[in-house]
């Protein structure tokens, strides 16, 4: 490939092992300037890796990078920040003690005096002016601990640029904003665009490549599998390149009849969080559950699975009003809970594939008072056949397994206590499209057994390909209940911008 | 762009991760086995059956506080008042072991009750309060010496039955009644934590105690449970220790319970919670009480014992570190 | 033991302000009120200091002095704040059990420059005191070790157990207990270590050097009677008990019936009612303004089976 002017970034012959395992071979990536850069891949396939390369963290085999068509020094990280370029991370590393406008000079302060001591309203007049470019509206003396992830991540933005990066990689930067504070992060990688910064970025979120995404290059167990422009490719065909082969429909057609009502709530609050909220569930339904971050569909989940105590209102369950103080509660009435937060509240790291599957329905397992192993390791083996977990064995901890395979492992000890209703809130979050395709299967298979099923998802065509029904919630409230043909992208989002 | 380096270095590879905690957790073995060979070398009164029979009973009393508080640090907590436990528990044995009145089942029953009653206490206060288990030990820790010295008005009760002092001081087969207690409570312990669901209930706990809840755990009762039973524990080492010195002592072990924290840590149970073993714990008590043999057989000065006792906790923690990345 | 009752009751009731119980025969001082001594005590955890506290508890009842007994708890900084704590409440006169002998001395300069006399008792602060009363600790290892030489001929192998090192009783008795091995080239100190004054950490120790030297050991110095009983319990245990002497420091009741019995060889009393009423009568006399002696050495004494029934008290 000859020397382009145009090139910022042109990485060539790329390898990486680990321990004897390829995780990059003979990689390539080449990034324009003032371009937004996809780099698209299932978990694994090297895209971390790669990043960790460039900025410096990890050391190459071989292969070459050259930055501004001079090579960069492997593996030295100040190098590579000197060099221009910087990281926005998925868990934003900033002093929450230090203010905005010491964490965007952090390690390079300017005196502004004589003397050197430190000035803190040079410092924040330098901050000011920076954000004030990037049209951000936050105080440069605020402590970084009293601002929403959304507002951190400009502020690291703010420090790339005041770093003068030529590069800059985002990694997942949306996975915890809002879709108006999506709307603008876009803003502010378009006017970076403007002025010749490169962007690589790193997300799950299909729709927002193909709006931002200028270029799009795929990886594949650590091989370079192509690059092209955004506007080559479709949903459907990027997949294809991402997994090596078609899924077929994400979400097949189910004709399944709903049955007898499972779950019933009605005109259900909690103080703060949402009111006179009213829905039932049926057997062999999937009752979708949409609205912008902060509508209140967690806390409403929450409520129903006894975390949190309601206010105000009633539960049924099959007719009969409950009431459920705790999590034993709701599973003794049948409930089982997927929560949107997979290590907080999903699974024990620590505990292997086997003895996580059991942990709900573990009583079941016991003679004489002790554990029978072998009726566990029966239970579990069943279940990592039947939800397809890939694992080494059922004795593998969960903490190494991905993503994906982590949330059928909850998902599974879930179905373990054999629940009438499950709730799954956001159960696709953060886990890459083959086994988002498989989780889909596994939707349609429960309710074709005849598990109720109420869906909790940020994402729209998730909702609105497995939904029968579906609640939008806005602001703690009820803001319709669409049926399946009512349902468009469009009408969701008007009713979840409500009020 | 120092601060990270962490987020990034965290998908590690399988293989290498599971190699390095397989090799922590064999490294307590290794050393135990690699400081055993080494003391025999150097000395020929190590390796003898008296010998090592006198280090076993020696660290039984260690053992069985080690084996309370490795249930209480898997679930994520911690036990201070260990000490004081043994100290109330044995004054509480001694005061009903005085003379031939009671049968010895009384005295044994008064200790493992009130030892019982202590780790509820704990148990109770950290479950329905919000104070951090450090703290309420930390408290309990306090009133149980100031217990100990009003049920003894602060003396030593002496002259206890022979049929009391027997627990600690007697022989069964030859075989000394301390080690005959350690390697029956070994048992049950171990079998608690790997085959009971309480057992599992407490990894899961200490191991993510959100995720514990969501499955159903209560997660109080699990606790309790583990107080409860590490002031159980607590009692059968003060009834031991107090049988074989064949006195109730108000201020006896004062400092125990740091031996007995650093049995478990030294045995690989990780500080954070969810992760431990009885045999690993069992283990690094042994180890302990080995070393310290070891060192008075060779007449080293104590003051150098501490500090090798101190660079064996800190190596173990480290190694528990290198496990936990 | 009730007198440890009274001892707190009296504290709390001086405490809580109830200063106008004027009794009939009581001391006067010179404003005519009764006299208030206070006292710290190194910890009230060991029964020697208990005793020494519970005699000087009786002979200020006699006396129709109240008492103030507080606990240093072995902190010398808890020591200096309780009497400048004594020194704001005006007290007529301050008895101190130092925790240290550098570390509590603040205490006495403070008292001193308050003019309230303050008596020592047991132990030595390297600020003098009004008055000292107690016993030389070195002098009672000079005890035991000669009772150890007499036996043994002057020849044999010996092991020493000392207290919490660096403590002054500790440093004192080692001191004592080699100036006597000095003199007899005979005696081998073949092993010492810390037992840390505890009767189980003696109890391992002894057992430990049994599998050492066997019966190559001839005797054993304990630094307190606490671990001559844990030696005595791991030496007769092991079988060996006729064959070693063992001997310690404190005469405290368990160490006393051992010695009637025979099991333990020879405990040095030291004689804790004596240190608490002479300081006592020496408190009373420095606030009465009345001249006393600067230091009162009460003597201590071996106790073997020959004369153990005079130390033995009358049950409770």
């Amino acid at each position: 490939m000859p020397f382009d002017r145009d090139y910022v970034l042109t990485i060539r012959g790329l390898t990486k092992t680990f321990s004897g395992v390829k995780a990059l071979d003979n990689v390539e990536l080449t990034v324009r300037q003032g371009e937004v850069h996809a780099l698209m891949g299932e978990n694994g396939a090297g895209k971390s890796t790669l990043m960790k390369i460039l900025i410096g963290l990890l050391t190459a085999d071989s292969g070459e990078i050259l930055l501004d068509g001079h090579e960069l020094k492997n593996g030295d990280v100040n190098e590579a920040m000197k060099r221009g370029i910087a990281m926005i991370h998925q868990e934003i590393m900033a002093v929450p003690e230090l203010t905005v406008a010491q964490n965007i000079f952090l390690g390079r302060e300017t005196t502004g005096s004589l003397f050197g001591w430190l000035n803190d309203n040079h410092l924040n007049q330098q901050a000011k002016q920076l954000l004030d470019q990037m049209g951000i509206s936050i105080r440069p003396d605020t402590r970084m601990k009293y601002l929403s992830v959304a507002e951190m991540q400009m502020v690291e933005i703010a420090k790339a640029i005041s770093n003068d990066a030529r590069v800059i990689i985002m990694d997942e930067p949306t996975s915890a904003l809002s879709d108006k504070e999506v709307a603008t992060l876009f803003g502010i990688i378009r006017d970076l665009k403007q002025k010749g910064v490169a962007i690589i970025y790193i997300s799950h979120k299909m729709d927002e490549i193909f709006t931002i995404a200028d270029t799009i290059t795929v990886l594949r167990d650590g091989q370079y599998i192509g690059t092209r422009p955004a506007a080559d490719l479709d949903i459907d065909r990027l997949i294809a390149m991402m997994v090596g082969r078609e899924l077929g429909s994400l979400f097949p057609e189910s004709s399944i009849r709903k049955g007898n009502e499972v779950l019933s709530v009605r005109r259900i609050s909690r103080t703060g969080a949402f009111s006179d909220v009213s829905f039932s569930v049926h057997e062999g339904e999937v009752l979708g559950i949409a609205g912008l971050m902060g509508a209140g569909r967690t806390e409403v989940a929450r409520a129903i699975f006894g975390l949190d105590r309601i206010s105000s209102g009633e539960i049924r369950i099959k007719g009969q009003p409950v009431v459920i103080r705790s999590p034993q509660d709701a599973i003794q009435y049948g409930i089982g809970y997927v929560s949107e937060d997979r290590k907080g509240w999903g699974f024990v790291p620590r505990l292997s594939v086997k003895q996580n599957i059991t942990l709900a329905s573990l009583p079941n397992h016991t003679k004489g008072g002790l554990l029978q192993e072998k009726s566990e390791t029966d239970v579990a083996t069943k279940m990592i056949a039947d939800l397809r977990i890939k694992t080494a064995s059922p004795d593998q901890h969960v903490l190494y397994l991905s993503g994906g395979n982590q949330q059928k492992v909850v998902i599974g000890k879930v179905l373990l206590a054999s629940p009438d209703v499950i709730i799954l809130d956001e159960p696709t979050r953060g886990i890459d499209i083959g086994a988002k395709a498989e989780i889909y299967k596994l939707i349609n298979q429960l309710k074709a057994s005849g598990i109720a099923i109420i869906m909790i998802s940020s994402e729209l065509p998730e909702i609105l390909g497995l939904s029968d029904r579906i609640l939008v919630l806005t602001k703690g409230k009820q803001a319709a209940m669409l049926s399946k043909e009512e349902a468009t992208q469009e009408t969701i989002m008007a009713y979840a911008m409500q009020y | 762009m120092k601060n990270t380096i962490d987020p990034y270095l965290k998908p590690v590879r399988e293989s290498y991760r599971t190699r390095v905690s397989r090799l922590g957790k064999a490294g307590i073995f290794v050393a135990f086995i690699v400081v055993c060979v080494a003391l025999s070398l150097i000395t020929p009164r190590f390796l003898t059956v008296p010998n090592l029979m006198i280090i076993v009973t020696q660290v039984s009393i260690n053992a069985l506080l080690a084996f309370g508080v490795t249930f209480v640090i898997i679930t994520g907590g911690i036990d201070l008042s260990l000490g004081s436990m043994v100290a109330v528990t044995g004054v509480v044995a001694a005061l009903f072991a005085r003379s031939e009145t009671y049968p010895v089942v009384v005295p044994i029953l008064a200790g493992l009750l009130s030892g019982l009653l202590f780790g509820a206490f704990n148990g109770f206060v950290i479950t329905r309060s919000k104070v951090p288990p450090f703290i309420v030990t930390l408290g309990t820790m306090t009133i149980g010496r100031g217990l100990a010295l009003i049920l003894s008005k602060g003396r030593p009760i002496s002259n206890l039955s022979d049929s009391f002092n027997f627990i600690g001081g007697g022989q069964l087969l030859g075989v000394p009644m301390p080690i005959i207690i350690l390697v029956v409570l070994f048992a049950v312990c171990s079998v608690i934590l790997r085959k009971t669901v309480l057992g599992r209930y407490m990894y899961a706990v200490g191991g993510n105690e959100q995720a514990a809840k969501a499955s159903g755990i209560q997660i109080n009762n699990v606790k309790m449970a583990v107080y409860t039973m590490s002031g159980l524990l607590a009692a059968l080492a003060g009834i031991v220790l107090t049988s074989r010195i064949t006195t109730g002592q108000p201020n006896a072990g004062a400092g125990f319970e740091l031996d007995a924290i650093a049995a478990a840590i030294i045995g690989g149970t990780s500080t954070s919670g969810g992760t431990g073993t009885m045999a690993g714990t069992l283990i690094g008590a042994l180890l302990i009480g080995v070393i310290s043999n070891g060192l008075d057989l060779l007449n080293v000065s104590s003051y150098y014992q501490q500090v090798v006792m101190g660079v064996i906790i800190i190596g173990a923690v480290v190694l528990d570190s290198v496990n936990q990345k | 033991m009730k007198s440890t009752f009274l001892t707190v009751l009296t504290t709390v009731l001086v405490l809580t302000g109830c200063n106008q119980s004027d009794s009939t025969q009581a001391s006067q001082g010179d404003g005519g009120k009764k006299l208030v001594v206070g006292a710290t005590m190194l910890s009230m955890q060991n029964e020697f200091i208990v005793n020494v506290n519970d005699e000087m508890a009786k002979q200020a009842e006699d006396a129709g002095v109240e008492l103030i007994t507080v606990d240093a708890e072995r902190s010398a900084l808890k020591q200096v704040e309780q009497v400048e704590s004594f020194i704001a409440q005006k007290v007529d006169a301050i008895i101190m059990n130092p925790c240290e002998v550098e570390a509590s001395s603040p205490a006495v300069a403070k008292a001193l420059a308050a003019k309230i006399p303050i008596i020592n008792v047991n132990s030595e602060t390297s600020t003098k005191p009004s008055a000292f009363v107690g016993s030389d600790d070195v002098e009672s290892a000079r005890i035991a070790m000669k009772f150890i030489a007499d036996k043994l001929g002057g020849k044999g192998n010996i092991v020493m157990m000392h207290g919490y090192m660096g403590q002054a009783a500790q440093i004192k008795r080692e001191q004592g207990a080699r100036e006597i091995l000095k003199q007899y080239p005979g005696l081998k100190l073949i092993a010492h270590q810390t037992a840390e004054w505890d009767r189980a950490k003696a109890m391992d120790l002894m057992e430990n050097w049994i599998q050492s030297y066997g019966s190559g050991v001839n005797a054993v110095f304990a630094h307190n009677d606490e671990m001559g009983m844990g030696a005595v319990k791991a030496l007769t245990d092991a079988g060996l008990k006729n064959k070693v002497i063992v001997v310690s420091i404190d005469a405290i009741p368990d160490a006393l019936q051992a010695v009637q019995k025979g099991t333990l060889d020879a405990t040095v009393f030291q004689n804790a009612e004596q240190q608490g009423s002479k300081a006592i009568e020496a408190a009373v006399k420095l606030a009465k303004g009345q001249a006393v002696e600067k230091e009162t050495l009460i003597p201590f004494q071996l106790v073997t089976k020959d004369n153990v029934a005079q130390f033995m008290k009358k049950p409770e």
